[in-house]
């Protein structure tokens, strides 16, 4: 099996971004997946971007223009 | 002062952009002289320019000792100076380049990190360069972090500079964790908004002309003070790809109302601070990345850019913005500005929907953070007044940790909310009556501002505790005023249902001392509590013992390791001061007041910060 590498855009692990870690994922090209080196991860682009957007509960008001402070 | 929304955009033309070598240049042994890497990285610098110019905003250019390498990049600062007023500044982030290698030795790049030797080695041959190639030297400087050691040199030696990005506000352990404990930038406990830097610590604001250190800090971006709090603050910032690392951005959209939200309540501030309100955007050109940055692909960092720009650019059609330069800042600031005013900033939740209110105060004596979701709680608290000597970089104690310690950290040392046992840092109160006991902590309100003279208060809404056979409503006023370093809490009984029922009120603070996480040695702290019956002490030994004394005026503790007297204290003659040691597993002190109070009373107690040696 040979080494795996970054893909075409630098995804990061959607379970760790969860728990507030930053962890760049690699491409294995031969099952044709990213995966995490920290935690189990693993999922084809689809899954993590998927996973991305569900990372986006967490903020609830991501979509709301606010303009009351008070 | 009318609403003045003053904003400082910097830009730095960077050779080898941090993350571009390691991001971009994965799979290729490193080569930091790569040809390409140089000419992305003028390209970026060309685009951030361009585009504050197109929104007729001015910038503050940071030259980075790589670029004073680079004829085309000094060429280009010029031009800008000259055309849009642009000031040329100098920059100790960017060293990293073949010249600086081969003449440190090393690779490492964070100025404050260096030993005090090379620190003034750097100064002096990045100073020197920048003289060469433009005649004269930098109004301004700054790196992610400035500890007072170098800024005190800085000024000694080239007294003209004035301004200084010193400090990135809650870039602490929490920026090491989401990094994978490899991003080493840990300096929690400064101020979110400029301040005078004291010449003993860059966190604490000098107090006075003798503290002075010359110069006007300015914090490396505008962070949003509730999120920043409990999150990796590179995520929630006055920077536009720094928003969308944290994902908040609609992906089909491209949208990102948040950044403009955290921008809107920054000029919200003005309310709590005289008028006056500030941003500071700095996007460093690794962020621009051709390649893109994690998710993002470059078409959407680069649209960040642009709409962040045009955000301001907008603002400033409007007469609602002020874009200046550092230097301009600088001045602009010890015109307005006294040693003694502080900084205020009630700041709600924007991002997560949660109805959470936080109160965050800075003044040459303390950093405060009270939480409204918790009764008034003081969940943060860092002790300025004694402006810790704290040298940071090779040679030093603290390699790295330049944070200022705290007494109180909800977050790193627990908060109302413990596991089983012990004690969490916090300042509240608790409420008993017939063997009931409520913590304050778990009354969630909300707070209104007013100024007074000096005084800065914050008044909670009311909140009502239920007993089993008696309700009893509190309201809470706290009370900052300026050159007190205190902060006064003042409880009031406003109603009972039984009028004649008598509860009992156990104001306390339960703190520690540290920089992370983790506990420090407590040994060699003194509790003691002293009032007109005599005095109490405890040396700190985990022993779990306690003192207690009727008719005490305070309960205090001095803790050495950080020069440090923290005391509770209080006007009444008829209560019960006390002081609790704690053990292993709660490396905690706890001082405290407990007085029976009658509908309609009014308690008083203070919590005072001292230096102490
Ligand atoms: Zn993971």
């Amino acid at each position: 099996m040979a080494q795996s590498g970054k893909g075409k855009l630098n995804y990061r692990c959607p379970l760790c971004f969860m728990r507030d870690l930053d962890i760049d994922m690699f491409y294995d090209k031969d099952k044709k997946e990213y995966y995490c080196l920290r935690c189990q991860y693993t999922g084809d682009e689809a899954d993590v971007l998927a996973k991305n957007e569900i990372i986006r509960i967490k903020y609830g008001r991501m979509y709301d223009r606010i303009t009351d402070f008070d | 002062m009318d609403n003045t929304f003053v904003v400082n955009i910097i830009h730095r033309p960077e050779m080898v952009p941090e993350y571009a070598e390691k991001v971009t240049g994965q799979g290729k042994a490193e080569d930091i002289g790569r040809k390409a890497l140089l000419t992305e990285s003028l390209d970026i610098f060309k685009f951030q320019q361009e585009t504050a110019h197109k929104n007729g905003l001015k910038v503050t250019i940071q030259m980075t000792y790589a670029s004073l390498f680079n004829d085309e990049a000094c060429e280009l600062a010029k031009k800008d100076h000259e055309q849009y007023g642009d000031e040329i500044a100098l920059s100790l982030l960017g060293l990293p380049c073949k010249e600086f290698r081969e003449k440190y030795k090393t690779k490492d790049f964070c100025i404050w990190m260096f030993s005090m030797e090379d620190k003034k080695s750097i100064v002096d041959d990045v100073f020197g360069k920048f003289y060469d190639r433009f005649g004269f030297y930098p109004e301004s400087t700054g790196s992610y972090y400035m500890d007072a050691e170098l800024t005190n040199y800085i000024k000694e030696k080239y007294p003209m500079v004035k301004c200084a990005v010193a400090t990135c506000w809650e870039e602490g352990p929490k920026a090491y964790h989401t990094c994978n404990n490899s991003w080493y930038t840990l300096f929690d406990g400064g101020p979110w908004n400029p301040w005078i830097p004291s010449k003993q610590n860059t966190h604490a604001p000098a107090a006075n002309e003798a503290e002075d250190s010359g110069i006007v800090a300015i914090p490396h971006l505008s962070r949003d003070l509730l999120a920043c709090y409990d999150g990796n603050g590179s995520n929630f910032g006055t920077h536009p790809q720094n928003v969308l690392r944290g994902m908040i951005y609609d992906t089909k959209t491209w949208e990102y109302p948040y950044l403009y939200n955290l921008i809107d309540q920054y000029r919200y501030l003005a309310k709590f601070n005289n008028g006056y309100s500030y941003n500071m955007m700095f996007v460093g050109p690794g962020w621009l990345n051709k390649m893109g940055r994690w998710e993002q692909p470059y078409e959407l960092l680069k649209k960040s850019y642009e709409d962040g720009m045009a955000y301001y650019g907008e603002l400033k059609k409007k007469g609602e913005l002020i874009d200046m330069t550092m230097a301009e800042f600088a001045d602009f600031y010890r015109k307005n500005k006294s040693y003694e005013e502080p900084e205020c900033a009630l700041w709600k939740d924007i991002l997560y929907g949660s109805d959470k209110q936080l109160f965050w105060y800075a003044d040459p004596y303390m950093r405060a953070c009270v939480n409204m979701d918790q009764g008034g709680a003081v969940v943060d608290l860092r002790p300025y007044a004694s402006k810790i000597k704290w040298e940071v970089g090779i040679g030093t104690k603290h390699v790295q940790d330049a944070s200022y310690p705290f007494l109180i950290q909800e977050k790193y040392r627990a908060g109302y909310f413990t596991h089983y046992a012990g004690e969490g840092t916090v300042r509240s109160a608790k409420v008993s009556y017939n063997g009931e006991e409520v913590d304050l902590c778990l009354c969630r309100t909300h707070a209104t501002f007013s100024q007074e003279g000096k005084k800065r208060i914050l008044t909670l809404d009311p909140v009502e505790i239920e007993f089993y056979d008696l309700t009893v409503k509190i309201g809470t006023r706290i009370i900052f005023e300026e050159g007190s370093s205190n902060i006064q809490h003042e409880r009031t009984i406003l109603e009972m249902s039984n009028p004649d029922a008598e509860v009992e009120i156990n104001e306390y603070i339960v703190a520690c001392y540290g920089t992370t996480e983790y506990p420090e040695d407590m040994t060699g702290i003194t509790l003691g509590v002293i009032g007109d019956n005599g005095e109490k002490t405890i040396n700190y030994e985990y022993k779990c013992r306690d003192e207690k004394l009727e008719g005490a005026s305070d309960a205090f503790a001095v803790i050495p390791a950080i020069d440090t007297k923290v005391s509770l204290s209080t006007d009444s003659k008829e209560g019960l001061g006390y002081i609790e040691e704690g053990y292993a597993f709660s490396p905690m002190f706890k001082l405290g007041y407990k007085k029976h109070i009658s509908d309609k009373e009014v308690i008083k107690t203070w919590l005072n910060l001292e230096k102490a040696n």
